[in-house]
């Protein structure tokens, strides 16, 4: 039970700043504390630091304009790749047999389908990436609290507010072809409740944790860098935005129909897969320090 | 004008002088008051203090007894001094001629 304590001393005293965890600990070590008055001690602390951090409107500005809404897009871009996933998971899961290897209609049709449900899960993981990136880079003394606040909102995104909102968009432009609970893959529980969660989970939660680790990382790059980085984050987030059936569904439904089908729009969007470009640029720039670094040694 | 833990805290940086920090003041607040100091009060309310210009703080050096990690020194500025000292007269002046500080039992059953 005090290893239990004294490990989550150490998880909690991480959200301190360096110079006030160092005297923390130490006075800790000193006055021989245990490890429950300690955990008791630190959690005051801490939420004392947190709770001052939001007597600022900037935080408030960022659950508002920021958490909330791309929490939501987010959970809503989730249950669309999920849909469409799930067609076609169905379709070669649920009816599978091995005679299908020899029919040729049945290669064609995966090699048409593979890709753009490929394509639909990296989409979803660089926007999920990115709103972490932003949300990191915003403060790093805040950030676990922008995490939590983020995920929660991913839960309700995922149980409550994109099933309800779907319903609504779909009630709105009466699609002959809505999706009802009696269709043969929504009347399965593991594509209804759990494939949600699993897609939610893996193509949102962690790479939106994995952005916001990035983005507080961030803040370390020159300032063209990061001014850089902002300016096709904000692109991608905002295409995030108008592209997914949230905001995106009043703008497509009227006057922007035309300019998003234009091929400069079309090319704007590859903007999108930055992380990818960014994670891979980082990588080598990293590996070809550490490597001058240790000829600079030798 | 001070709280009471305000001055309490500065009461306890000036009593221990050049050994005043983190552990040690919260230590004389405890001994001085009977009750726990938490760290969580302790430290906002030294930095409430450094705010208002009352007491001066910076990370003293690495000793052994904690592990390797600093301290966090503290020491009353003039203003701090001044603060605490109309504090301590305003409450002497406010408490004077009261029960508990004749020390006659004024509590009436």
């Amino acid at each position: 039970m005090t290893r239990i304590c004294w490990r989550l001393v150490d998880v909690f005293c991480r959200l301190l700043e360096p110079g006030e965890r160092a005297a923390v600990c130490g006075d800790f070590a000193e006055s021989g504390e245990s490890g429950g008055q300690a955990l008791r001690d630190v959690m005051g602390l801490v939420v004392r630091r947190q709770a001052a951090l939001w007597k600022n409107w900037r935080p408030w500005l960022a659950l508002v304009g920021l958490i909330v809404p791309l929490g939501m897009q987010l959970s809503i871009a989730s249950r669309m790749t999920t849909g469409q996933s799930a067609t076609y998971l169905w379709l070669y899961a649920n009816n599978w047999d091995w005679a299908l290897l020899k029919d040729g209609g049945f290669w064609y049709g995966l090699v048409n389908c593979v890709p753009i449900v490929l394509v639909s899960c990296l989409t979803l993981v660089c926007w999920s990436w990115t709103a972490g990136f932003v949300l990191g880079s915003l403060s790093r003394r805040i950030a676990p609290v922008y995490r939590v606040l983020f995920c929660l909102m991913l839960v309700f995104g995922v149980l409550w507010g994109a099933p309800r909102y779907l319903d609504f968009l779909l009630e709105q432009i009466r699609r002959p072809e809505s999706p009802d609970a009696s269709d043969p893959i929504s009347a399965l529980a593991f594509y209804r409740h759990v494939l949600p969660l699993i897609v939610q989970t893996l193509l949102v939660a962690v790479p939106s944790m994995w952005g916001m680790r990035r983005g507080a990382a961030a803040g370390g790059f020159p300032r063209w860098v990061r001014a850089g980085l902002w300016s096709v984050a904000i692109t991608t987030l905002t295409l995030l935005l108008i592209r997914e059936s949230g905001l995106g569904f009043i703008l497509r439904a009227f006057w922007l129909q035309r300019i998003w089908q234009s091929w400069p729009i079309r090319w704007l969007q590859m903007v999108v897969y930055w992380p990818v470009a960014y994670l891979i640029l980082n990588a080598i720039w990293r590996h070809w320090h550490a490597k001058t670094l240790l000829e600079n040694h030798t | 004008m001070l709280g009471e833990f305000e001055y309490l805290l500065l009461t306890a940086a000036a009593r221990l002088g050049e050994k005043a920090y983190g552990a040690a003041m919260r230590q004389e607040v405890e001994e001085a008051c009977g009750r726990r100091c938490s760290i969580g009060a302790l430290y906002t309310t030294l930095d409430r203090l450094e705010a208002k210009g009352l007491v001066k703080t910076w990370m003293g050096d690495p000793t052994p007894q904690r592990g390797g990690r600093p301290k966090r020194m503290v020491r009353v500025t003039a203003p701090g001094t001044q603060a605490a000292t109309e504090f301590y007269r305003a409450v002497t002046r406010a408490s004077r001629g009261v029960s508990w500080e004749t020390n006659r039992a004024g509590i009436r059953p």
